[in-house]
This record gives C-alpha cells, structure tokens and sequence, in this order.
C-alpha cells in the first residue's frame, strides 16, 4: 500500500537536500500521478501544512524562467524524528 | 513572496471564521431537529438520565454519520479516498482514532446532552475546551502557561460561575446539564492533544472523515444498542423532518471541521482555535433567534466573558494590532 500523500511529500524531502512543489510532484508521479488528488494546488497544501505543524521549513525561495515563484522546502529535525519513527524503511528514496 | 503567504493567512483567518459560524448552526439545527417528533415526545416516553442519553445519541450519532458521508462524498469527489485506509495503517493514524473516540461518542454525546438539559447555557461552558486544552498541554506536552493564558483561564471560570449563578425556571437537569458540557469540554481537549499527534503529517481532510465517521458509527451502533435506543433511532430515521435537519446539522458541522483543520494548518492552533471559539457567541445568539432560547443578563454576560476568556488564552491581542507582516 502507498503511504498517504501528505506522509509521502515528508517522506520524500527526507532524501534530498531541499525541493519545490514541482520537483516533489515529479518525484511522486510515477506512484501518485494517476490519482486525482494529484494536483498543485493540493501539494502546496501539504508542503505548507507540513511547515504549519513544524515537519519542514521554508529553505529558499526564487522566479523560474517564466518568472513564476518556487518555494523550496526542507526538512527539519522534527520532521526526520517523524519519518523514523512511523515509515517503514522500505519507502524511502535512495 | 508576501503576497502568497498573505493570501494563506487571509484564507485561513476567513477558514476560521466559517468554523466557528457553522459550528454555531450545527448546535442549533442539532436542537431544532430535537423538537420534531419523534425526538420531541421521546422526553416523555423515556423519562430519566438514560432517556436523555439515548435522545442525545441519537441526534449525536445522526449528526456525526451524517457529516462522515458529506465528507466521504467530498473526498471521493477530491480523488482521496483511498486515502482513508492508507492514513488507518500508519500509527498517527491510529493515534487519531483514539482521539476520535474521546471527542466524538464521549465529549460530543456529552455536549449534546448538555443542550438538552441546559439549554443554550451549555454552549459557552462546552468552549472552555481552550482552558483544558492549555491544561493539557501544561501537562502532558510540559508546556509552561504564561501569565496571560493564566489569566484567560480565571476569566473563563468567571464567566461559568455567572452562566451558572441564576438557574433558568422550570429546568429540573440544569446543573446535570452544565457539568455534561464541562465534560465535553474536556473531551474536545484530550481530543486536540491526540489530533495534534495524528495530523501533523496526515491530511487533515482525511482525518476529519474519519473521525465523524466512526463517531456516528459506535454512537449508532454500539453505544445506542446498549442503551436500548434503537428503537427511537428506528423511527427517527422514517421521519422527513428530523433527518432533514440532521442532514443539514451534519453538513455544517463538517464544513466547521473542515475549516477548523484548515485554518489551524494556516495560521496556527492558537488563531484557529481563538476563531472557532466564537461559535459560542453564534450558537448562543441563533438559539435565541430561531428557538426561543430566552435572552437572561447572566447567558450575555457569561457567554462574552467565556469568549473573551478563551480568546486571551489563544492569543496575545497586543499581537493583533502589532505584527503587521511576517
């Protein structure tokens, strides 16, 4: 079973050093692409909740090419203390 | 940058808002479905504490189930219900259900067993779920209470002691009644404790859905065969107008929830909470605009200083006026 979107988005900023919304989607396309869950808007949701409850921070911040916004984020300590202790080992990215 | 961060806020500040102002309507459908029979002439076919258990779960039960397949609707129609069963296998999710069980069967059967003893009374008192909440924090989580959550405290307690001070003529349960919302209060509080561990890396829509479900679940078919109240909930579901408000009761309270959740993940436990509160001062003034709830100077005295009490203990209203951008 996948883990729940919200989960997966924390699980996956453990593995990388920071990312925006995009590259989080990318990354969970293959699993989660299909569903209609799957959209912006929703993962900008669970990035900012993340942020809201302590999970992640808010890294840095620049305009793309088209001059639309990224936010990066990264995990912080509560949020790594989190993903141990309640996600198998199993989903994590290398 | 700002500009994305103060839409947040402004969402979750109108978010609050909204939950607070359905909360307020639910309460009151909650109460106006009671006069319809059959939930109005069951008083007098089942006298005592376990009559006003059985009307109060049955309304409680309805109301939670009813909102439970709003929000199932709502999640399938988002595409996330599949994320029910994923959320159920981590354990802040199994977390989450245990503070479902407090807050829905246990405190939300006691605040509708409040209503019906106290009246709109029971309203205010239930909102000192903040003062517990705070307690809780203090004592589970070591968090210090600062002087001015001290002082929200007292102001609270004031405000129950004049709600209390004169009884309404003609009410034979008040007191019972007080001390059931007090219980509720309690119970929204360990609730919070326990969703505050499930939601920080779960969809709280998901939770949400969850929770009212379950909640109308063991109310409607584990506690009410219990008390022998299937029966009344049998006719109850056959009668058009009880079952419309419900319906409708239940729709408000998932919206509450839903924008509770929302704005607690935007702008933080302590605005949401202090937003939401004000479903006291609604639920209190639509009682006495839609089913006679008689207006007495200790109910607006009481209810303002609860609201207010509760509010202090949320926030700092120095913070209001001062941080203009963050």
């Amino acid at each position: 079973m996948l883990l729940p979107a919200r989960t997966a988005v924390l699980n996956y900023l453990y593995g990388v050093k920071n990312a925006d919304v995009d590259q989080i989607m990318e990354a969970l396309k293959p699993e989660y692409g299909n569903e209609r869950q799957f959209t912006k808007d929703r993962y900008i949701d669970h990035v900012m909740s993340l942020e809201a409850n302590g999970m992640v921070n808010l890294s840095s911040h620049d305009l793309d090419k088209n001059g639309v916004l990224r936010m990066f984020y990264e995990i912080n300590d509560d949020g790594k203390t989190a993903v141990d202790k309640y996600v198998d080992k199993k989903y994590r990215h290398k | 940058m700002t500009e994305t961060r103060k839409r947040f806020k402004k969402i979750g500040i109108t978010a609050g808002i909204i939950s607070g102002l359905m909360y307020g309507l639910y309460t009151t459908f909650v109460l106006i479905a009671g006069k319809y029979e059959p939930l109005k002439g069951a008083a007098d076919v089942l006298p005592g504490l376990s009559g006003a258990l059985i009307l109060a779960y049955v309304a409680s039960g309805l109301n939670d189930f009813f909102a439970g397949i709003w929000l199932t609707i709502y999640n399938i129609k988002t595409g996330r219900i599949k994320e029910l069963g994923r959320s159920l296998k981590l354990f802040p999710g199994k977390i989450s259900l245990v503070g479902s069980f407090v807050g829905g069967p246990i405190a939300s059967g006691a605040y509708l067993l409040g209503l019906s003893m106290a009246g709109a009374y029971a309203i205010p008192i239930s909102a000192m779920y903040i003062l517990f909440g705070a307690f809780f924090s203090r004592i589970i989580l070591k968090q210090k209470i600062i002087p001015r959550v001290g002082v929200g405290m007292m102001i609270c307690v004031v405000g129950a002691i004049v709600i209390n001070w004169v009884k309404p003529e003609g009410s034979t349960n008040f007191t019972l009644g007080i001390i059931f919302a007090f219980i509720a209060a309690v119970g929204w509080a360990l609730e919070g404790v326990f969703a505050a561990y499930g939601s920080a890396m779960l969809d709280s829509d998901v939770l949400i859905n969850i929770r009212q479900l379950l909640s109308g679940i063991v109310d409607l078919f584990v506690i009410l065969p219990i008390l022998g109240g299937m029966g009344l909930l049998g006719s109850t579901m056959l009668s058009v107008p009880p079952i419309g408000w419900l319906l409708l009761s239940g729709l408000c309270a998932a919206v509450s929830y839903l924008c509770w959740y929302k704005s607690n993940s935007t702008v933080g436990c302590a605005v949401g909470m202090s937003l939401n509160i004000t479903y006291a001062f609604w639920g209190v003034l639509f009682c006495i605009l839609f089913i006679d709830q008689p207006i007495t100077p200790t109910i607006v005295v009481g209810s303002i200083i609860i609201i207010l009490g509760a509010i202090l203990v949320s926030l700092n209203p120095m913070e209001l006026f001062t941080k203009k951008e963050d």
